[in-house]
C-alpha cells in the first residue's frame, strides 16, 4: 500500500474536489482518496500492484489537473 | 446594473401596486386571488424579485459556468482517452444550464410554498423585521463579494467563501447522480435560500398568506405566485448562460464582476435596512438637507417629507431631540418602492397610497440619527435629532 500527497493548483472550484475524488471510480486499487479545494491538495492511498503512481498522475492530467508531489 | 434593476423595479411597481394593495385587503381567498397572485408573479414579481434574488441565481449559474468552462478544457482530452466519467460534449451544455436553473427555481418554489404553509399556519405576527432582513442581506452580500474575489483568484483565503461538502456526501452524490456530478446541489441550496430575501412584491404576497390564517391557502397562494415568477427568471437566466457558454473562460470574469456588483448592492441594501448611518447609496445620493419644513412647537414637531419615485425629499432632516415628531409623508402619483416606507430601528413599516398624506408618529428620541428607507433598502434618508 502506497500513500502520496500532492499539491493541485489547478483546482479552481469546489466541484473539482468531487471530480478528482472520482478517480477512485475510474482506476483500480485506490483505497482512500481525499481532495480539498480549500487547501488545493490531494492525498491518496493505493495498492501499487493494481495501479501505479504514473497512471494516477496521468488520469488526473486528463481531467485537467496537474499533480505536484508534496 | 443597479440602475437597470431599479428601472425594472419601478416598472413593476407601477403596473401592479394597486392590484397588490387591493389583494392585501381581501382576506377571503378565492380562485381569483390565486390567479391574481400568479399573474402578479408572471408580470412583475419575476422582474422585481430578480432585482433582489438575482444575486443568488447569478451565483448558482456562476458555479455552473465555471464548471462548463473547465469541462470544455478538460473534456476534449478526457474524451480522447475514453475515460468513462468524462465531461459531456459541448451541445449538452445548454441543457445542463437549463437543468441547473430549473432546479434553482424548483427549490425556490418548494421553499416558498412551505413558507406559505407556515405563514398560514402561524397566521399571527410572524414577519421578518427590516433589521433581520438587513442582516440577511449583509451576510449574503459578504458571501457574494467573497465568492467574486474567489473567482477572480485574488487570494487563496477567498476559497473559504465556498462550501466544501464532506467526502461521504460528495461520493454519494457522485455515485447516485453521475451525469450531473452533483453540481446541481448548489442551485438547489441557493433556491432554498431565496426565502430569506423576499423582494417587495413577495413580501406583500407573504403578508397575504399570513392573513389567510390557513396553511393550505397560504401554501397555494405562495405556490401560485412563485410559479408565476419562474418563467421570467428562467428566460433571463437561460439567455445569460447560453451566451456565457460561447464566451468560455472570459465569461467567468464577467460573471465574477456581476456577482461582485450584486454583492455590493446586497450589502448596501442590508446597511440601509439595519438603519446604518453609513451606506454606499447614501454616499452617492444627492442630499437634500432641509430645516425649513419643520413646524416646531413646544410639545411636538411636524416634518413633511415628499415621497418621490426615486428619492425622499428632503432626505436629511433636522429635528429637536426630546420632542415627539409627527412625520407627514406626502405621495403624489408616486409609483415606486419608496411607497413601502420603513424605519428599521422603530419597526415601522407602512405602505403609502399612490397619492395622499400619511402621518407617522415618532416617539421622543434622544439626540442622534434615525434612518428611514424603502422596504428594499434602495432609497433612504435620515432624521437627525439634535
Amino acid at each position: 500500500m502506497e500513500k502520496r500527497a500532492y499539491k493541485v493548483p489547478d483546482m479552481h472550484c469546489p466541484n473539482c474536489k468531487m471530480r478528482l475524488e472520482g478517480l477512485e471510480d475510474e482506476l483500480p486499487g485506490i483505497r482512500q482518496i481525499y481532495a480539498s479545494y480549500h487547501q488545493q491538495t490531494l492525498s491518496i492511498e493505493f495498492d501499487e500492484r493494481l495501479v501505479s503512481e504514473i497512471e494516477i498522475i496521468q488520469a488526473a492530467k486528463l481531467m485537467g489537473y496537474q499533480l505536484i508531489a508534496d | 446594473m443597479t440602475i437597470l434593476f431599479r428601472k425594472i423595479f419601478l416598472l413593476c411597481m407601477d403596473c401592479n401596486m394597486s392590484k397588490i394593495v387591493k389583494l392585501q385587503f381581501s382576506v377571503e381567498v378565492s380562485m381569483i386571488d390565486y390567479i391574481a397572485a400568479f399573474i402578479t408573479g408572471l408580470t412583475t414579481g419575476g422582474l422585481s424579485c430578480l432585482a433582489v434574488q438575482g444575486g443568488l441565481l447569478t451565483s448558482s449559474i456562476a458555479r455552473q459556468v465555471e464548471n462548463e468552462a473547465r469541462n470544455a478544457v478538460a473534456g476534449r482530452s478526457v474524451k480522447a482517452a475514453r475515460v468513462k466519467s468524462g465531461s459531456p460534449a459541448v451541445p449538452a451544455r445548454n441543457k445542463r444550464s437549463a437543468l441547473a436553473i430549473t432546479i434553482f427555481l424548483a427549490a425556490k418554489l418548494l421553499a416558498y410554498t412551505l413558507v406559505g404553509f407556515l405563514l398560514g399556519a402561524l397566521g399571527s405576527a410572524f414577519q421578518l423585521t427590516p433589521v433581520m432582513q438587513g442582516i440577511f442581506h449583509l451576510a449574503i452580500g459578504v458571501f457574494m463579494v467573497g465568492n467574486a474575489l474567489r473567482m477572480f483568484n485574488v487570494h487563496p483565503v477567498f476559497r473559504y467563501f465556498s462550501f466544501e461538502p464532506p467526502s461521504f456526501l460528495t461520493r454519494f452524490i457522485r455515485r447516485t447522480a453521475r451525469n450531473s456530478q452533483g453540481e446541481f446541489i448548489t442551485p438547489a441550496f441557493l433556491g432554498l435560500l431565496t426565502v430569506f430575501i423576499p423582494c417587495g412584491v413577495t413580501q406583500t404576497i407573504m403578508a397575504l398568506a399570513l392573513a389567510t390564517g390557513d396553511p393550505i391557502q397560504g401554501a397555494l397562494l405562495m405556490f401560485a405566485f412563485t410559479l408565476g415568477t419562474s418563467p421570467v427568471f428562467f428566460t433571463l437566466a437561460y439567455l445569460f448562460t447560453s451566451l456565457g457558454a460561447k464566451l468560455e473562460r472570459g465569461f467567468l470574469v464577467v460573471t465574477a464582476a456581476l456577482v461582485l456588483i450584486l454583492g455590493v448592492v446586497s450589502m448596501d441594501t442590508g446597511l440601509n435596512l439595519v438603519g446604518s448611518p453609513v451606506s454606499i447609496s447614501r454616499v452617492f445620493a444627492s442630499q437634500t438637507i432641509e430645516h425649513a419644513n419643520i413646524l416646531q412647537s413646544a410639545e411636538s414637531a411636524v416634518i413633511q417629507i415628499n415621497v418621490e419615485n426615486s428619492r425622499y425629499s428632503p432626505n436629511v432632516v433636522y429635528a429637536q431631540a426630546g420632542v415627539p415628531v409627527r412625520l407627514e409623508l406626502v405621495t403624489d402619483n408616486t409609483q415606486s418602492c419608496t411607497r413601502a416606507f420603513t424605519i428599521p430601528s422603530l419597526d415601522i413599516a407602512q405602505i403609502l397610497p399612490k397619492t395622499g398624506v400619511v402621518a407617522i408618529e415618532i416617539p421622543v428620541q434622544k439626540a442622534g440619527r434615525l434612518g428611514f428607507t424603502c422596504s428594499m433598502g434602495m432609497y433612504s434618508g435620515e432624521i437627525i435629532f439634535q
